[in-house]
């Protein structure tokens, strides 16, 4: 896969990472090189290894074995106030006895190339980079939590690192403050151009704000890839179900030939096998957006399917139908867009699904 | 009003807490040696005395020089114990702690015997630096248990956050944990100076020659003619006890506000 | 390993850190403790100490009557002045907990701090003062016309050792107490009501049960030390209300029998911990039992 290696030098390059707590193996052998000027996110369950693997990288926790590269020199032996890395806290982590510049300034204390005037020009930039023009006299416990993390960024940006480590930056936040810092921060980043890695366990704010994701399970990364790659070609039926929902059906696979219960026949193309293309028992992955019930009038598709509406969840913009498909026993989810002039099924209600041999992934 | 009958109980109570302290300040100023109502008139005599009493002054200088070097010492010893059980794991860490922290359920004559006796099967005389060390054995976890509040409220990736932006582990700990922590560390001081001042069973079985001021009291209390002034002394002492605690917990409160924890009160 | 390194200088790091406090204490509280122990099994003829180990200490400390006795006594004093203070205090940390405006419960308990920190000895003595033959309760009783003759039965006995270290204890006992309470979840309440308890029922399935780790605490923190006081039976307690805390002082200080007092003092541990092992033993049994 092409989009699994960045096509810029390495910034951060690890080999054969592995992490042990005493007996516990919290990273399990990972490799990953990391872009300059890339926006790359960590993405994991909580106790998946991510935060470590973060930790690592930024020097609070060592490397039981393998090798960490920073701009191509050996971070062995390097403590974190010497790596050309900044972190933002998930708690933030501002000095409730400075004021905002004061925490701003905190790094610069040990430049001793530069003047008071040169540091307050470089605090006052930062201050306005964060969007905090004006904050800098103010007394740090009394911000509230978008301003705590705007001054943790304007903190650790003001040191120009190499790379930027964001620890579940957003986590504190309520969701609409989330959202607008998500554009913020992608913003950021473009405008800046340091590398960021960040650590979420939110899908959706990993797809929105990166530009390539590692998905961590048990201290591995089970698959590096963009965006789009992600979503539309998991690698296991475990990835698929942490990105989005997906249906999976069983199937019988015989070259790029499927019988699929409930659907019916189909073929596939190579690439729609990302894990390798299984023979004989298999599943396939089909996401809800991809199928749809089929209404008097509408034109018929090639493939279609029969079934049962078996529970909905009605959300105003959208329509969640789980659909029994005839000769099936777990319900398939179908989501349809509320239109003008389009009638909600209720259960027990037949339904026809259509659906499109293109848009399957295969599973062994 | 809520709780009506539980608040006239609560009032009732304070009377009872209160009474004997009340009374201490109205005898100082009472013009009479004997101890009893009714009142005979107002003086500031008894007051008067306390400097021309050369065994209390020296008394008061002895119990005060002992009572800071006890306060440096026990909350230096509680700095370390609570940043050890805030911040590291090590081996037998509970009971290590529990142990340290065991003058607190021990009856303080236990203390005061058992020190006693090793110090005489040594063959060390006995004098101010005993009662200091018995004092900093009770003091310290007292220190410890108003320290760990103190350390435990601090966000450790404050620590952090300033060894990633290129502190030393030395710098970090001068420039964050310990102006956070320093609200702590003054009513640490502040409350084993109290107690050190206070205490008097160690303090009577470890004296050598200059009695603490305790001891001194405990040796008045005999005389009924010495009272008025006892009672001249302890209300001084009194308002600067109330005094003390009231910094003290303006600085513990300001330090939780600092550290942007929730007040749990109290410093027990 | 690398591994192995990271966790023992985290451990090493740890252990240098709780040091100075480990030794201070190794050395300034087993040590003599361990010396207390041993030295209850030795014999002091004057000034000379014999090292022969042998139990003629707990011997005569058993069959004389009057350390028996004094021994009782302590339990009992302590025991009484445990439940006063506690049983006095409940109210009151509840009250605070429960009924004060928030913004102002560090007020009240630093209100009923205070007169804890004021010098013990004056205190003690002003109790003397206040329950006396001439003393201010009974002259003010008097004056009132509420009795005739001055009451005796409040100074020099048990009594007014009870009154005075409930007294002196009172903050010891609230403390732990509202903490417990001020930990409870005020929805609990709201359910337990909500599910058709009237308050009184409330209080006693829901609220009781849930301070019941600080009244242990309360009882614990009381109980240790009075077992061992020795400046309130001396001034207030008359020659009945004496303790054993005043034995072991003068076993050490005037009789020069440095190896009785030691086994007193050993013996009263015992007691203590025996007493209160049992205590948190039942406790736990109970609490068990119940769920």
């Amino acid at each position: 896969m092409s989009q699994a290696t960045s096509a810029t030098p390495p910034i951060v390059s690890l080999r054969g990472v592995h992490k042990y707590y005493g007996t516990y193996h919290a990273l399990r052998g990972v490799d990953l090189d990391i872009g300059s000027g890339e926006f790359f996110s960590l993405l994991g369950p909580s106790g998946c290894g991510k935060t470590t693997l973060l930790r690592t990288i930024a020097g609070f926790e060592d490397i039981s074995q393998g090798t960490l590269l920073l701009s191509g020199q050996d971070m062995r032996g390097v403590p974190a106030n010497k790596r050309p890395t900044n972190m933002v806290f998930q708690s933030y982590a501002i000095f409730p006895h400075l004021t905002v510049a004061e925490n701003v300034a905190f790094g610069l204390r040990r430049r001793r190339d530069l003047d008071k005037r040169a540091k307050g020009a470089l605090v006052d930039e930062a201050l306005e980079m964060a969007g905090l023009d004006g904050f800098g006299p103010r007394a740090a416990h009394a911000l509230s939590g978008g301003q705590r993390q705007r001054v943790a960024l304007a903190r650790a940006l003001i040191l120009k690192p190499k790379v930027l480590l964001l620890d579940e930056p957003l986590s504190a936040l309520d969701k609409k403050l989330r959202e607008q810092m998500q554009n913020e921060l992608r913003r950021l980043q473009r405008h800046v151009g340091i590398t960021f890695i960040l650590v979420t366990h939110d899908q959706e704010e990993a797809l929105i704000m990166s530009d390539r994701i590692a998905v961590m399970f048990e201290g591995e990364i089970a698959q590096l890839a963009d965006p789009q790659t992600l979503y539309r070609r998991p690698l296991s039926r475990r990835v698929a179900n942490f990105i989005g929902t997906m249906n999976f059906l069983p199937a019988r696979v015989n070259g790029d030939m499927l019988d699929i219960a409930g659907l019916g026949r189909a073929t596939v193309k190579p690439d729609q096998a990302p894990g390798g293309m299984p023979s004989g028992d298999g599943h396939i992955g089909i996401r809800p957006e991809t199928m749809s019930i089929l209404f008097e009038g509408d034109a018929t598709p090639a493939q279609t399917a029969n079934g049962k509406v078996v529970e909905l969840a009605y959300y105003g913009d959208m329509t969640y139908y789980d659909v029994l498909l005839d000769d099936t026993e777990t319900p398939v989810t179908v989501s349809m867009k509320n239109l003008v002039g389009r009638r909600v099924l209720e259960r027990g209600d037949r339904a026809r699904i259509s659906w499109d041999e293109r848009s399957l992934v295969v599973f062994s | 009003m809520k709780g009506g009958g539980l608040r006239i109980y609560a009032w009732l109570y304070l009377v009872f807490l209160y009474a004997p302290i009340v009374l201490l300040p109205i005898f100082a100023f009472n013009d009479a040696t004997i101890i009893a109502f009714p009142l005979s008139g107002f003086t500031t005599k008894w007051f008067a005395e306390i400097p021309n009493t050369p065994a209390l002054v020296q008394s008061v200088q002895t119990s005060v020089i002992i009572a800071v070097i006890t306060a440096l010492l026990s909350t230096i010893l509680g700095i370390c114990a609570a940043r050890a059980g805030a911040k590291y794991r090590f081996p037998l860490k509970a009971p290590i702690l529990g142990f340290i922290m065991l003058p607190l359920v021990l009856p303080e004559i236990i203390v005061a015997v058992s020190l006693l006796v090793v110090i005489l099967a040594l063959g060390l005389p006995l004098g101010g630096w005993t009662v200091v060390l018995g004092h900093t054995l009770i003091c310290t976890p007292f220190c410890i248990a108003i320290l760990n509040s103190a350390f435990a409220n601090l966000d450790p990736s404050l620590e952090e956050a300033a060894f990633d932006l290129g502190e030393t582990a030395w710098s970090t700990f001068r420039l964050i944990t310990l102006p956070l922590v320093m609200p702590g560390i003054v009513s640490a001081l502040l409350i084993s100076f109290t107690i050190s001042l206070d205490e008097f069973i160690i303090a009577f079985f470890l004296t050598g020659t200059e009695p603490t001021l305790p001891v001194y009291l405990w040796g008045q209390l005999r005389f009924p003619q010495k009272i008025p002034v006892v009672m001249a002394l302890g209300t001084i002492l009194v308002a600067l006890s109330v005094i003390l605690l009231t910094i003290a917990e303006i600085f513990r409160r300001r330090g939780i506000a600092r550290a942007g924890g929730k007040d749990t009160g109290g410093f027990l | 390993m690398a591994m192995t390194r990271f966790a023992s200088s985290e451990a090493s790091r740890g252990l240098l850190m709780v040091a100075p406090p480990a030794l201070y204490a190794l050395l300034l509280l087993a040590v003599p403790l361990a010396a207390i122990f041993a030295f209850s099994f030795w014999t002091q003829d004057f000034l000379t100490i014999d090292f022969t180990p042998t139990l003629k200490n707990y011997r005569e400390a058993f069959s004389e009557p009057l350390y028996g006795e004094l021994i009782l006594r302590s339990v009992l004093i302590a025991g009484s002045v445990t439940l006063a203070t506690v049983v006095l205090a409940f109210p009151i940390a509840y009250f605070v907990s429960f009924h004060v405006a928030p913004n102002r419960k560090s007020l009240w308990i630093f209100l009923i701090t205070i007169p804890f920190w004021t010098s013990y000895l004056i205190r003690v003595f002003l109790w003397k003062v206040i329950l006396g033959y001439n003393g201010v309760l009974n002259t003010t009783l008097q004056g009132l016309g509420l009795t005739e003759e001055p009451l005796t039965f409040i100074l020099y006995n048990a009594n007014a050792v009870v009154i005075t270290l409930a007294h002196a204890f009172a903050p010891f006992a609230i403390l732990p107490i509202f903490v417990a309470l001020e930990k409870i979840d005020r929805s609990l309440i709201e359910a337990a009501q909500d599910l058709g308890e009237n308050r009184v029922m409330t209080f006693i399935r829901v609220t009781l049960p849930l301070a019941v780790p600080g009244i242990v605490a309360a009882t614990l923190i009381v109980f240790i030390p009075t077992i061992g006081d020795y400046v309130t039976p001396r001034l207030v307690g008359g020659p009945n209300g004496l303790m054993i805390a005043n034995m072991i002082q003068t076993q050490f200080l005037k009789l020069n029998n440095a190896p009785m007092g030691a086994t007193l003092a050993v013996i009263a541990m015992t007691v203590v911990t025996v007493i209160a092992l049992l205590f948190i033993w039942l406790n736990r049994k109970w609490l068990r039992a119940r769920s």
